[in-house]
């Protein structure tokens, strides 16, 4: 995490989860790389990367059914590094939502307070509650296998929370549904975990669902964190190359520092007074988002650099330019499709153009 | 196109060949069960209605005992290869390494092996190691024949059930043994049920395996039958055959229903037949 990214208020003192040098070795591969990692209580966190990241890996590490090789784990204060898994305050929701085919769904969101010998009246009342919050209430008898994916999902969901774990993990579990579903299943998740207020620490490798969902996004690659901060920190302010590519769409150059501003080929320069920290002459990238570069409507106080349209892509809301620059540089541009615009007013490839962003949208990578 | 309307034609020769195969195979059988009512001793005549096979059967002592004595033979191994072999399949299940994938091939040797050679084996073991030929040594016998059964029956549940199964029961709150007992053999139901049925089915009416283990009194069934037909076929061996017939179609029927009664989702026969999954 760096100075600059802006931690949401504790809701309590002591974090949820706290990872100190988490590693992982399997086979001679370090999977999970001396991960350090504070999650606040009450935080919606999500831990984002591709597949292989270790982002799996960590979480079943947290939920005890994987040993670091080195490194601690510590829920609500607590060194857990060593427990088993049935004696961590800790529930997980699977990606395969795992539910129990032999139970109906009632004994499936009751398993754990029945396994805690919580007595009969009590147990009735918390899994109608439960169901009611996951908006289950009148499926109770039915088997899991005669519910859709969504419900399914909800069930699993429910019969982790009912327990009120200090951390509740999600492990993708929005993967297997279709886009609808998935989207409505995001504002769900999100305003079911403010309502009871556990902490959630979700994985995902759909940057979608981390960047609408958290408070804080952590992502990761080959083992280590490569940034941490909020959902706009990670958007607009990349720290690294990956995480200017993995999230969202970046335009990146590489050229050398010098004297406030980097120079990419011999007629390209991109001023950058904002960044410090690098030495003249160094290598470094420019990564720029392409919807925040505009191609009429120019101000005074951009940027701006001539080129011509070589491809566009009509995407309904937006459409999708591709500039060519010079011959070793082409930027993708993405603009609104606004209300007043007239068709014939669109670029075509060929037209000349030019193009500018605000130098606060420069973002320059070491 | 120019043939639209051959699909919906039902294909003479397919019914044909289906007809005479179903009249291969249960006209015997049902000759056995006609016969087995016959008044008379003749097995290529029938003359009349009668129970007097039946009645016979009932008084026939030595048959009796040996029918009481195959299912007490089926029942022990049966339960016996169930434990052993669900044990088995929930430990291949967790194995990954190359010697547990040879140890989990070499389980199913059983399935291949001729079964005279089995018997014969089981036989030069009995009698080297000094055991006298019982009904101890055929469910013993039997026993290390079934487990490999139940084991690939088993395996074959297991492998659709995800892993993640029985970490849900662990992150609930379960220790590794209560999450095998409270959701892993659960899940279990329908495999164990039909590898139950089966392997009673095999052992109840072996005779291989049997014949070389078997003590002299009481004989299982199978060998009784076989030794009492060299001296001539007695038409209560008809009346036992369609006893034992009638015994199964109720067992199959059970099977079929009782999982549907109790409000499962799938009948265990479903996993031998490849039904509705």
């Amino acid at each position: 995490m760096t100075a600059a990214t802006p931690d949401p208020a504790p809701t309590d003192a002591t974090p949820s989860v706290t990872l100190r040098g988490l590693t992982k070795v399997y086979d001679g591969t370090t999977v999970v790389d001396a991960l350090d990692l504070d999650i606040a209580s009450g935080e919606f966190f999500s831990l984002l990367g591709p597949s292989g990241c270790g982002k799996t890996t960590t979480l079943r590490m947290i939920a005890g059914f994987s040993d670091p090789t080195s490194g601690s784990i510590l829920v609500g204060g607590e060194d857990v590094t060593s427990t088993p898994p049935h004696r961590r305050d800790v529930n997980t929701v699977f990606q395969s939502y795992a539910l129990f085919e032999h139970l109906d769904v009632r004994g499936n969101v009751g398993f754990g307070l029945r396994r805690r010998g919580v007595d009969r009246a009590t147990l009735k009342r918390r899994v109608s509650e439960m169901l009611e919050l996951v908006e289950l209430g009148d499926r109770g008898k039915e088997r899991p296998s005669r519910l859709s994916g969504g419900q399914r999902q909800r069930v699993a969901l429910a019969r982790a929370l009912i327990n009120e774990p200090k951390v509740l993990l999600l492990d993708e579990p929005l993967a297997a549904l279709d886009l609808k579903l998935r989207h409505a299943m995001q504002a769900e998740l999100k305003s079911i975990q403010r309502r009871v207020g556990i902490t959630f620490l979700f994985v995902t490798h759909d940057q979608d669902e981390a960047l609408s969902m958290s408070d804080r996004v952590a992502i990761m690659n080959e083992g280590v964190i490569e940034q941490c901060g909020t959902p706009e920190d990670v958007y607009e302010r990349p720290t690294s190359v990956f995480a200017a590519g993995f999230i969202g769409v970046s335009n990146l150059m590489s050229g050398t520092w010098a004297d406030g501003s980097v120079t990419i080929s011999p007629s390209v320069s991109i001023p950058a007074p904002g960044h410090q920290g690098s030495a003249d002459g160094e290598a470094v990238s420019v990564a720029v988002r392409p919807e925040k570069i505009w191609l009429s409507e120019l101000t005074p106080a951009m940027f701006r650099m001539p080129g011509t349209i070589v491809a566009t892509t009509y995407h309904g809301a937006t459409t999708q330019h591709v500039v060519s620059i010079s011959p070793d540089l082409t930027l993708t541009v993405l603009e609104q499709n606004l209300p007043r615009m007239r068709a014939e007013d669109r670029w075509i490839p060929g037209d000349r153009v030019e193009l500018g962003w605000l130098p606060e949208h420069t973002v320059v990578l070491t | 196109m120019a043939r639209p309307r051959r699909v919906e034609r039902k294909p003479a020769l397919a019914v044909a060949v289906t007809v005479v195969f179903f009249a291969w195979l249960y006209l015997p059988i049902l000759a056995v069960a006609l016969f087995s009512l016959n008044d008379k001793k003749s097995l290529s005549r029938f003359s009349g209605f009668s129970l007097r096979w039946y009645d016979e059967l009932v008084h026939n002592s030595a048959l009796i005992d040996s029918l009481v004595a195959s299912l007490e033979i089926a029942s022990v191994a049966t339960a016996g290869s169930l434990v052993l072999g669900t044990m088995l399949a929930l430990g291949l299940e967790r194995v990954t390494s190359r010697r547990g994938r040879v140890i989990g091939a070499v389980t199913l040797l059983p399935l291949v092996t001729p079964e005279i050679v089995t018997g014969v084996a089981a036989l030069l073991l009995f009698t080297g190691v000094g055991l006298k030929l019982s009904m101890g040594t055929v469910i013993l016998a039997e026993i290390t024949f079934s487990i490999a059964y139940v084991t690939v029956i088993v395996r074959g549940r297991l492998a659709g059930v995800s892993r993640e199964v029985e970490e849900a029961a662990r992150d609930l709150g379960c220790t590794p043994f209560q999450a095998v007992r409270l959701v892993t053999l659960p899940t279990l139901v329908p495999a164990l049920v039909g590898a139950g049925l089966l392997v009673f089915a095999l052992v109840f009416d072996d005779f291989v395996l049997a014949f070389f283990t078997t003590g002299v009194d009481p004989q299982p069934l199978p060998v009784r039958v076989y030794s009492s037909i060299r001296f001539g076929v007695s038409p209560a061996i008809n009346a036992i055959g369609t006893l034992m017939l009638l015994a199964s179609a109720l067992l199959i029927v059970a099977a079929l229903v009782l999982p549907r009664l109790l409000g499962r989702g799938t009948s265990s026969l479903d996993l031998i037949t490849g039904g509705r999954r």
